[in-house]
């Protein structure tokens, strides 16, 4: 009796959840919902423990979907996606006067708080990291997203940006007046954009109160044909006309606040919503593994994407190896779970693998969807001496360890586009690494020297691996490489 | 996919027919912007003062430039300036070191701005042509004041080319202090810019820009020996030393990392010497030399601090 009872509440507790993903993932409900009714129907088949370790498992389902049902209204706005935006522009084309527009304008509509230009402008310096970054960071939603607002002065700080990671742009608005149209260093500040990985641009040409409609349309033409020469696709990025202080001063409704929903609408439409970690296929970095008798190995961790189940075919790799297996249990705080989602802490029970095969540093994935790699190009900060940096700068050669997730290693670096790097400056490394170690584009680290932290970057460039003579010279001294480049000569 | 291709085609062909069939007022304001590069509130200016005739236009603006410019930077001057590069320009037994200041990097990393560092170091170098003097070494430093007021072999002041500048990229600039060296005799001169680019092949008669600027004179055995002058550029931009020191005189600090002496410093390409060891090794005598670092104070006025060198020496 009681066993048909913890079955029925375990089915009804996997349904409800199905339904309650439907406001977030309706593409994958069907999938889940076949997949689960037949989980839910095998773990009534299986062994006595487990069944009843299920009940308080499938109960706290209930209650969690309870909880959430009772203020709807709140979690439906959660559920908004992210998406991270950015203004960049000639310091006196008014980016931070669009800005202050777009608070206003979404003010209005009750979606975002107003804030005013000199709240903006007088953003205070963000230590983020122990890295200093000028940087001014405003939050607001549209209908349909919810965004994150950057807005840095110079090149330098929109790279530090990038690289801790404080918010990665999805996308970002160049801010063009229509008096002046594109000024000499608009080039720069498109090939910024390229650098720190934007695909996505939209215009908006500001100032159209002080211009006539001829020299709006130049302007245009002007930056779409600038936006082909730097490699976008000049002739689809949408433009949008306005005037941010007409929307700021509640003047001009067509080019002001009119102007600026538009622009919201592009942004909306033209910049996609980035996927989601928990849609990933999952990643596990290693954090300890344990033989646990009876049960087999244990490897624990933060699972950092995606989602991981009983019965899931899963890889381990790192340190030259790669290991097949599949997942036998999930748990977490000794409970066990049907199904772990990005950001668990969890225990991961595998099938046919000794604890001494797996090692800390290694990462549990989907079979097939990382690779290990030795060599990579990188985009590095230099920690300054204030920063608690190095005080000497580093030259081409020079030996670090590497740490990235849960794994460090030795690595060996190339300055390729000059000949030293001082402190308190960002750079491009290419990074040989001593061993083949999990990595992926947008993967972040930090490469320390002896007791010291030298800098912090971000993967950004994945390149072929090393052949044997140059993992040999990897360890090779000066003296053995100065013998060489004197033989060549 | 396909349609998309096509329409996208379609829009790209009639907005061009449509810039092109708008009649001759809209051509020539976009020509002229071309040409000239001028604002488009200014090129639209220009037109109606001259019934669209674009040569008359043009050269109007040629002339207004100069006041447009001043009226620009005269609007911008209070904004701070802490960006920017540095120059070093080395010909022969003459160099120039020039540190100009901008509001954002983007413009620092402008094309039009590091010609005009080209520009001011060329300046600024060809000073030190009017100077006789007999003496090894003859160097100056020029405080923004005087760089404003020096006259220029294309006409104007350098403040006017400056405000040329401004009205282009809608920045305040400022040219912040400039140095000149001259050598005689055995002497030689050699300069670097950091970050350099890795694929230069001279240094002489190209002005290197870049954060840090160091300009170096010595007297060697081999003038030829380029890899350890750089070496010796590069450790003096990387290590910033305070002084070149002397055997028996200075001596070495307790912490190698603090060591403000040139000579006792650990040299960058090879940790396992000092800077003064390689110099004996190599036979080259350093007799003066000068950093800059843009966006450095300057705890003195570079002028008193040329002078109170100048009297050491003595």
């Amino acid at each position: 009796m009681s066993q048909a009872f913890a079955a029925a509440v375990c089915r009804n507790g996997l349904a409800l959840r199905c339904s309650r993903r439907t406001l977030s993932a309706a593409a994958r409900l069907q999938r889940n919902m076949s997949c689960s009714t037949r989980l839910a129907a095998s773990a009534a088949l299986t062994k006595n423990w487990q069944r009843f370790s299920c009940l308080p498992a499938a109960t706290g389902n209930m209650q969690q979907y309870v909880r959430s049902y009772a203020n709807e209204k709140k979690v439906f706005e959660r559920t908004k996606p992210h998406c991270n935006v950015g203004t960049i522009g000639h310091v006196d084309h008014g980016k931070t006067t669009l800005t202050a527009a777009i608070t206003k304008v979404l003010a209005d509509k009750k979606l975002a708080e107003s804030k005013k230009y000199n709240e903006i402008d007088n953003a205070p310096e963000e230590k983020a990291r122990g890295i200093t970054i000028n940087v001014a960071h405003v939050e607001y939603q549209t209908e349909t997203r919810h965004y994150g607002h950057t807005d840095c002065p110079g090149h330098a700080d929109y790279i530090k940006n990038m690289i801790t990671g404080t918010a990665q742009m999805d996308g970002a608005i160049l801010v063009v007046a229509a008096t002046d149209g594109a000024m000499p260093q608009t080039r720069e500040h498109m090939l910024l954009a390229k650098q720190i990985g934007i695909d996505h641009i939209v215009v908006f040409i500001n100032k159209v109160d002080a211009a006539d409609q001829e020299m709006v349309d130049l302007v245009e033409m002007e930056i779409r044909e600038l936006l082909t020469e730097m490699g976008y696709d000049g002739d689809k990025i949408p433009v949008v006309k306005g005037s941010a202080l007409c929307a700021l001063e509640d003047k001009n409704p067509e080019i002001g606040s009119e102007a600026i929903l538009k622009l919201l609408n592009e942004v909306d439409t033209f910049i996609p919503t980035p996927v989601r970690e928990l849609d990933k296929p999952f990643l596990l970095p290693v954090e300890n593994v344990y033989s646990i008798p009876g049960r087999g190995t244990v490897v624990t961790g933060r699972l950092e994407r995606g989602v991981v189940k009983k019965g899931m075919e899963c890889e381990f790799v790192g340190y030259n190896k790669v290991l097949k297996s599949t997942v036998t249990g999930v748990e977490m705080f000794h409970q066990i779970l049907e199904e772990a989602q990005a950001g668990d802490q969890l225990g991961a029970l595998v099938r046919g693998v000794k604890r001494d095969d797996i090692k800390r540093g290694m990462v549990m994935c989907k079979p097939g969807s990382v690779k290990a790699l030795d060599q990579l190009e990188a985009q590095v900060y230099i920690l300054s001496k204030e920063e608690g940096g190095r005080t000497k700068p580093f030259m081409s050669f020079i030996q670090l360890q590497m740490f990235s997730r849960t794994w460090d290693c030795a690595v060996q670096v190339q300055i390729p586009d000059k000949e030293m790097v001082m402190p308190g400056e960002d750079t491009k490394l290419i990074l040989r690494l001593i061993r083949p170690m999990v990595l992926e584009q947008g993967q972040r680290f930090t490469l320390r020297d002896g007791n010291l932290t030298l800098g912090t970057g971000v993967v950004t460039k994945i390149m072929t691996g090393l052949t044997e003579t140059q993992r040999s010279e990897l360890t090779e001294g000066k003296k053995a490489r100065e013998k060489k480049e004197a033989a060549k000569k | 996919m396909l349609l998309q291709k096509f329409f996208g085609r379609a829009f790209h062909t009639t907005r061009l027919v449509y810039a092109a069939g708008a009649g001759l007022e809209k051509s020539a304001l976009s020509a002229l912007r071309k040409k000239t590069g001028y604002t488009f509130a200014n090129c639209k200016k220009a037109l109606e003062l001259h019934n669209n005739d674009i040569s008359q236009a043009e050269k109007w603006l040629h002339q207004q430039a100069q006041s447009m410019g001043w009226s620009k930077a005269t609007k911008v001057a209070d904004r701070v300036t802490t960006q920017g590069l540095v120059g070093v320009l080395i010909n022969g037994n003459r160099g120039a070191m020039v540190e100009l200041n901008c509001e954002t990097d983007f413009v620092a990393r402008n094309d039009t701005f590091k010609r005009f560092v080209d520009h001011v170091s060329r300046i600024v170098l060809h000073y030190t042509d009017r100077t006789e003097f007999d003496g090894d070494i003859w160097k100056l430093g020029f405080d923004a004041e005087a760089l404003k007021n020096l006259e220029t072999p294309q006409g104007g002041s350098l403040a006017d080319h400056l405000a040329l500048l401004i009205g282009a990229i809608g920045e305040n600039a400022s040219i912040r202090r400039a140095l000149c060296f001259k050598v005689n005799n055995d002497l030689m001169l050699t300069g670097y810019a950091h970050p350099a680019p890795t694929n230069i092949t001279t240094t002489q008669n190209v002005t290197q820009v870049g954060k840090y600027g160091a300009i170096v004179a010595f007297r060697a055995s081999d003038f030829d020996d380029l890899e350890v002058q750089k070496g010796i550029c590069q450790q003096i931009v990387g290590m910033k030393p305070v002084k070149i020191g002397e055997y028996g005189k200075d001596t070495p600090a307790e912490n190698k990392d603090d060591e403000t002496c040139l000579i006792y410093q650990e040299y960058l390409l090879d940790a396992d010497k000092t800077v003064g060891e390689v110099l004996k090794e190599r036979g080259v005598d350093i007799i003066d030399y000068h950093r800059f670092e843009c966006g450095e104070p300057t705890k003195r006025d570079l002028k008193e601090l040329l002078q109170a060198q100048q009297l050491n020496n003595n």
